[in-house]
């Protein structure tokens, strides 16, 4: 990788990297749709927080198409779909959750499963 | 005995071994040409004086000034804060949460501390400390009482955890009485917790 020099730094912050992927991939799940987050460990790098896991919540929108995380940490670009998924708090937190609010978790496809 | 007063020693100062190992490594890198002295100051300096919340400060009010800005950044919120020419790293894909009087929107990284550089600058230090990354999820009412933020029973509180590659920018809602303001005023009104959504602007 090329060492960064001051004179390039403005260019390539103004640049930036986006993870979003050309692949036109089908959506495994729809706006609306009910899901589980799979209670999975990898051992791993993940970004599918302890806290959603086993949970279930709805398909609030879907980002598009991404590099996924999980595989890029391993240096491979594996293009995979990403949601915003909603979880009520009482679905995470039990009782000690609060009426009415929520948590909204971006979630990569392979995260999840169809809940119905 | 250890000569220095004891409020050399405050619970929030950085390990002494975290600020001897970052200096190591910094060392290191410099020495085997990995890392060009004079870009990492360039970067700092970026985000010290250039890049901060500022601009984000500039693109709320400009939606609350503009209903057809507000309109473009709630449909495509990375072109809308671009024509403001706020783009690039940490801010690529960018979805901005607008707060209404039935929403409350607080943003938080469970996993980190992503954070929409661009129109926001560097994270704060509690948005990357552990209790705030823990708490906001599990118990946003009480942790927005701490920021002094107390919100009407009604209002349907909405966290959002930036677990991937989107990062949120609060809309807050435009406080009254700021009819009469231009564009500059009312960003003076823009605080940066107001668009993390740990507080609500100033009033004029």
């Amino acid at each position: 990788m090329p060492v960064l020099k001051a004179d390039n730094v403005a260019a390539v912050l103004r640049k930036g990297a986006s993870a979003r992927l050309a692949d036109p991939l089908p959506a495994r799940f729809a706006v609306g749709q009910t899901v589980h987050a799979l209670n999975i460990n990898p051992p791993t790098h993940t970004r599918i927080p302890r806290y959603v896991r086993g949970r279930r919540g709805v398909v609030h929108s879907d980002h598009g198409v991404f590099t996924f995380a999980d595989a890029h940490a391993r240096g491979e670009t594996v293009p995979e779909r990403l949601y915003s998924v909603r979880f009520s708090s009482e679905e995470l937190w039990g009782p000690q959750g609060s009426p009415g609010g929520s948590v909204y978790v971006d979630l990569f496809e392979s995260y999840l499963a169809s809940a119905t | 005995m250890n000569e220095l007063p004891m409020s050399h020693h405050k619970h929030n100062d950085p390990l002494p071994e975290t600020v001897l190992r970052v200096k190591a490594l910094e060392s290191l890198l410099v020495e085997k040409g990995l890392v060009d002295p004079a870009a990492l100051d360039a970067l700092i300096d970026t985000y010290e004086t250039k890049v901060g919340p500022r601009n984000g400060a500039r693109v709320v009010a400009r939606a609350w000034a503009d209903p057809a800005y507000r309109e473009r950044l709630l449909s495509d919120a990375s072109a809308a804060i671009a024509e403001l020419g706020f783009s690039g790293r940490q801010g690529e894909d960018m979805v901005v949460l607008e707060n209404t009087p039935q929403v409350h929107n607080m943003v938080v990284c469970t996993l980190c501390s992503c954070y929409p550089w661009p129109v926001l600058g560097l994270p704060p230090v509690w948005y990357k400390s552990a209790p705030y990354r823990a708490r906001a999820v599990a118990e946003p009412r009480a942790v927005l009482e701490e920021f002094g933020c107390s919100l009407p029973e009604d209002v349907e509180v909405r966290v959002w955890d930036s677990t991937a590659e989107v990062r949120y920018l609060v809309l807050p809602m435009r406080p009254r009485g700021t009819d009469a303001l231009n564009q500059a005023q009312l960003a003076e009104l823009v605080t940066r917790d107001s668009m993390i959504g740990t507080a609500l602007p100033r009033s004029p």
